[in-house]
C-alpha cells in the first residue's frame, strides 16, 4: 500500500469520522470534508467532546473550519470501537459541570503549591503562558 | 410490516397513513408533503418501538422499570413535530431524562395520540428534524427551559455563561427531549430510499441486528451511538463486489433506522457479512484514477508506475460514487485532491533523491533487503512494503534558459521555478563578440570609474561645505582633503590604461561616463594637470571623435572652455600645433576631421578664440620663439579650411573670431568664411 506525501496522505481520509486534537486542548469529532495543502481541515457534523475522568460530554458544533497549524493530531474513528467504549457518557451540564470542578481543583492545587513555594523564599515562572512554540 | 410480528401493538392511533402499505410512496413524496415527513418520523419511532419490543420478548431484558411513564419514550420524535404552543405534559416528561437513555420500552404500547393533529405536526416536521440539531433545539427548547431545571435532582443548571454557548443549550434542550446529540438528521434522507427498497423486514435481518444492539445495551445504555455509522461504507477495507444499485432482493434488505433517536442504539449498520449497498468507490483508488505525473519533469520510480497502473484498473468497475449515502460525500472534488497531490509532489522532486531524501532511501532499501531475504529464506509472497508515492526525476531535462518567441524583441516576462528569466546581460551593443579582450577592458575601466565617482562625489560635496564653513580650521581640513582626493582621482584615471603613457586617459576618455568624470574633476585640478588634460583630449581629438557613439564629448567643453580661457600664449600655440599637424596614418588633420564635429569644431573655436582675446588684450607679451608665425600659419590654416568645408554647427560661436579673421585675411576670404559661419549656426556672426 503505498501511501502519499504530507497532506496528500490526508485525502484517502476524506469522507471518513475523525478525531482531532487541537491545540487548544479541544476534541472535535467529525467527518472530514476537505483538506488543503495545509492541512486546513473541514469537518462536517462536528462535536465536541469534554473529557473529565472517565465521563464525556458532547456539544454538537456543526461544521468546523481548522487551520491546519492548530491541530495537533487527527486520526479515523473506528465506528467499530466507537460503540464498545469504556467511557460513560454524560449530558452536557455534567460534563461541564466535571470540567468546572476538576479545574478548580487543579487551581486550587497550583495556588497552594505557589504559596507553599513562595514561603519557601522561591519562584516559579509560569509555564502555562508559554503557548506557541 | 412489523404488524404481523407485533400483534399486540393494537394502540397504533397513528391518523397517518397506515405505514408499511405507503412505504411506497414516502420516498416519492416525501420531499413536497409535511404530513408524509411526519409519518415517515413516526414510522422510524414506530420501528424502534418495535425493536425494542422484540428485544424485550426476545431476550426478556427490560432495563428501564418505567412503567409508569408509557408515553415518555415515544414522544420524542412526536414532541418534536408538535406544536409548540402544546405543552407537553409535565409528569410524563418528568421522570425521562432520568430513564430517557434506556433503550427498553415500557410494556403497553400506547401510541401516544397528539392533540396537535396532523397539520400542525407537519409543520414543525421534517425541516425542523433535519436541520442541525442544536439550531432546532435552541429554537424549541429556550422557552421552555425554565421548567425543566426543576424536575433535575441532581444537576445544578449549568452556569450563565454556558448558557450563552448557543449548542450548549440546544445540547440541553436536547436531553431534555430525551435525546441524545450529536443527531446527525442528514442522514435520515439517504436512508429512506432503503427503507422504500426493503420492503418486508426480515425476521432474520433483525434479529442479527438487534443482536448488536442487545450486545450494546448490555454492557451501557448510555452508549453513544455514532450517527456516523454508515461512513462504515467507505472504508476501504471491506470489498465491495456489487456495482452500483441498491441490495438484491434476495438478501435480507439493511434496516434503516432513524438517527435522531439515538439513544435506542438505532443506526445503520451493517455487520461484516450483510451486503454492502453497491455504490461502493475507494476514496484512495479514485484518487489515484485520474492521477497524472505532475508536470514533464517527474517521474515515478518503476515499482510506483506499476502500482498506481493497478490502482487505476481496479476502481473502473466501480460505479459512480455514493451520494445517496452521504449526500456531502461530494464537497472535495477530484480535480482538488489531484491538485494537492501534485502540489506534494512537486516539493518532492529531486534529481537527486540519495542526497536529498537519504534517510528515506536508506530505509526502504534495507527494508527491501530484508524483505527480499525472507522471501528467499520463507519463500513466501513478497509483500510490498508501504512506499511513498514520490516522483524522483531520473533525467534532468534540458534547461531552456529563455523562451523566445520568434521574431519578437526581447524575452518573454514568463519564469517558473524550472526555467527563470535569464539575466539581462551587461554587454555593449555595439561591440562584435570578436573583441572579447576589449570588452572585458572596458568593463574594467568602468568598474574603476564608478567606483572613483563616489570620491569625486565627495570632493563636490566638501567643495559646497568648505564655502559654508567658517572655522578657518575646518576649512583647511577641506581643502586638503579636497586635495587629496582629487590627487588620488587624477592619478587612478590616469593609470586606468595600462598601455604606453602616451594614452593616459584615453581609456576612460572614451568611455562617456569617463567623459563626464573628467569634465566635473577639471575645475579641481591644477592648472598644468588641466592642461596636461586638454593636450591628450587634443592628440586623441579624431580617435575621441569618431568613438563617441554617444555624443558625450560636448559634456567636456564647457570645462575645456574655461581651462583653455586660462591658457598662456606659448600653451595656446603648442596646443594648436596639433590641430595642423598631419595625423600619422591618415592625411586629414585634426582640424579637418574637427570641422565635421561639434565638439572639434567648437573647441577650435575656442583656441582661436582665446588666442584672439590674448593678443588683443594689451597684456604684455613674453618674447616666445615662432609663436606668433605659428598662430597666423594656424588661423590661415584655419581660415582656408572654414571656408572651404562644410560646418557643422559648434557648441558656442566666440563673437571675436570674425574679427581675427578679419584682421590676417583677405576680404573675399573673410567673406565666404562669414557666410560658411553663418550657414553653420544660422546666426550672423557680428564682428565684435
Amino acid at each position: 500500500m503505498n501511501y502519499m506525501p504530507g497532506t496528500a496522505s490526508l485525502i484517502e481520509d476524506i469522507d471518513k469520522k475523525h478525531l482531532v486534537l487541537l491545540r487548544d486542548g479541544r476534541t472535535l469529532i467529525g467527518i472530514l470534508r476537505s483538506i488543503d495543502q495545509f492541512a486546513n481541515l473541514v469537518l462536517h457534523q462536528t462535536v465536541e467532546r469534554i473529557h473529565v475522568g472517565k465521563k464525556f460530554g458532547d456539544i454538537p458544533r456543526g461544521i468546523f473550519v481548522v487551520r491546519g497549524e492548530n491541530v495537533v493530531l487527527l486520526g479515523e474513528v473506528d465506528l467499530d470501537k466507537e460503540c464498545d467504549q469504556v467511557l460513560q457518557r454524560v449530558s452536557i451540564e455534567e460534563i461541564l459541570e466535571e470540567q468546572r470542578t476538576e479545574q478548580q481543583a487543579k487551581q486550587e492545587s497550583e495556588r497552594l503549591k505557589l504559596q507553599a513555594v513562595k514561603e519557601r523564599g522561591l519562584s516559579i515562572p509560569k509555564a502555562d503562558t508559554l503557548d506557541d512554540f | 410490516m412489523g404488524d404481523s410480528e407485533h400483534p399486540e401493538k393494537t394502540g397504533e392511533s397513528v391518523p397517518d397513513a397506515s405505514w408499511p402499505e405507503n412505504g411506497d410512496q414516502w420516498s416519492d413524496k416525501g420531499e413536497e408533503e409535511d404530513d408524509d415527513e411526519c409519518g415517515l418520523l413516526q414510522e422510524m419511532v414506530e420501528e424502534d418501538e418495535e425493536i425494542d419490543l422484540y428485544n424485550e420478548e426476545t431476550f426478556g431484558l427490560d432495563e428501564a422499570t418505567s412503567g409508569d411513564n408509557p408515553d415518555a419514550d415515544p414522544l420524542d420524535l412526536l414532541l418534536l413535530c408538535s406544536d409548540n404552543s402544546s405543552t407537553p405534559p409535565p409528569p410524563q416528561r418528568s421522570p425521562s431524562p432520568r430513564s430517557s437513555h434506556s433503550p427498553s420500552r415500557p410494556g403497553s404500547r400506547v401510541w401516544p395520540h397528539t392533540p396537535t393533529g396532523r397539520s400542525q405536526r407537519g409543520r414543525a416536521g421534517r425541516g425542523q428534524l433535519f436541520d442541525d440539531p442544536a439550531v432546532v433545539k435552541t429554537v424549541e427548547g429556550r422557552p421552555s427551559l425554565k421548567w425543566m431545571i426543576a424536575p433535575l435532582k441532581s444537576s445544578r443548571p449549568p452556569a450563565a455563561s454556558l448558557l450563552q454557548d448557543q449548542a450548549i443549550v440546544g445540547v440541553i434542550d436536547g436531553s431534555r427531549h430525551g435525546r441524545v446529540p450529536p443527531v446527525s438528521p442528514n442522514f435520515l434522507s439517504p436512508m429512506r430510499p432503503f427503507s422504500t427498497s426493503r420492503g418486508r423486514r426480515g425476521l432474520p435481518f433483525v434479529g442479527s441486528f438487534n443482536q448488536r444492539c442487545h450486545y450494546q445495551a448490555q454492557k451501557n445504555p448510555m452508549v453513544p451511538c455514532s450517527p456516523f455509522r454508515p461512513q462504515r461504507l467507505f472504508s476501504p477495507q471491506q470489498q465491495y463486489n456489487q456495482p452500483g444499485g441498491f441490495l438484491s432482493p434476495s438478501r435480507p434488505p439493511p434496516l434503516s433506522i432513524p438517527m435522531p433517536d439515538t439513544h435506542k442504539l438505532m443506526h445503520l449498520q451493517f455487520g461484516t457479512d450483510s451486503p454492502r449497498p453497491a455504490p461502493f468507490y475507494s476514496p484512495s483508488s479514485n484518487t489515484m484514477q485520474g492521477f497524472r505525473a505532475p508536470g514533464p519533469v517527474a517521474q515515478f520510480h518503476p515499482q510506483h508506475e506499476r502500482l498506481l497502473s493497478q490502482r487505476h484498473q481496479r476502481p473502473h468497475r466501480c460505479g459512480q460514487r455514493p451520494v445517496s449515502w452521504d449526500p456531502y460525500s461530494q464537497i472535495m472534488s477530484d480535480k482538488e485532491k489531484e491538485w494537492i497531490i501534485r502540489l506534494q509532489m512537486i516539493q518532492l522532486q529531486s534529481e537527486n533523491p540519495r542526497l536529498d531524501d537519504y534517510y528515506y532511501q536508506e530505509c526502504y532499501q534495507r527494508m527491501e533487503a530484508k524483505l527480499a531475504e525472507e522471501e528467499f529464506l520463507g519463500d513466501r509472497l513478497k509483500k510490498e512494503p508501504p512506499k511513498l508515492t514520490t516522483p524522483y526525476v531520473n533525467k534532468t531535462l534540458s534547461y531552456i534558459p529563455v523562451v523566445h518567441i520568434e521574431g519578437s524583441l526581447g524575452q518573454v516576462a514568463v519564469s517558473t521555478c524550472f526555467s527563470p528569466r535569464r539575466a539581462i546581460d551587461a554587454v555593449h551593443a555595439n561591440t562584435p563578440d570578436e573583441h572579447k579582450y576589449t570588452r572585458q577592458q572596458r568593463l574594467e575601466v568602468l568598474s574603476t570609474i564608478e567606483k572613483l565617482y563616489i570620491v569625486l562625489l565627495e570632493v563636490e560635496e566638501a567643495d559646497k561645505m568648505k564655502a559654508t564653513v567658517s572655522d578657518k580650521d575646518e576649512e583647511r581640513q577641506l581643502v586638503q582633503n579636497i586635495k587629496r582626493k582629487v590627487e588620488h582621482l587624477y592619478n587612478e584615471l590616469r593609470c586606468t590604461n595600462l598601455l604606453e603613457s602616451g594614452e593616459e586617459f584615453l581609456s576612460c576618455l572614451i568611455i562617456s561616463k569617463g567623459k563626464r568624470m573628467l569634465a566635473r574633476l577639471l575645475p579641481f585640478l591644477s592648472h598644468d594637470e588641466s592642461l596636461h588634460i586638454l593636450g591628450v583630449v587634443t592628440k586623441h581629438l579624431p580617435v575621441l571623435m569618431s568613438r563617441d557613439t554617444d555624443e558625450a564629448l560636448p559634456v567636456m567643453y564647457p570645462s575645456l572652455r574655461a581651462v583653455i580661457d586660462r591658457l598662456a600664449f606659448n600653451q595656446l600655440i603648442r596646443i594648436l600645433k596639433e590641430f595642423t599637424a598631419a595625423l600619422p596614418d591618415s592625411k586629414d588633420t585634426r582640424l579637418t576631421l574637427a570641422c565635421q564635429n561639434k565638439f572639434g569644431l567648437s573647441l577650435l573655436y575656442a583656441l582661436l578664440s582665446q588666442g584672439e582675446r590674448i593678443l588683443s588684450s594689451d597684456l604684455p607679451m613674453e618674447p616666445s620663439t615662432g609663436d606668433f608665425e605659428i598662430w597666423t600659419d594656424t588661423v590661415f590654416h584655419v581660415a582656408r579650411q572654414l571656408s572651404q568645408t562644410i560646418l557643422v554647427e559648434p557648441l558656442l560661436l566666440p563673437s571675436n573670431l570674425l574679427t581675427l579673421f578679419c584682421r590676417y585675411l583677405d576680404k573675399p576670404t573673410v567673406h565666404q568664411l562669414k557666410n560658411n559661419l553663418e550657414s553653420a549656426t544660422g546666426f550672423l556672426a557680428v564682428a565684435s
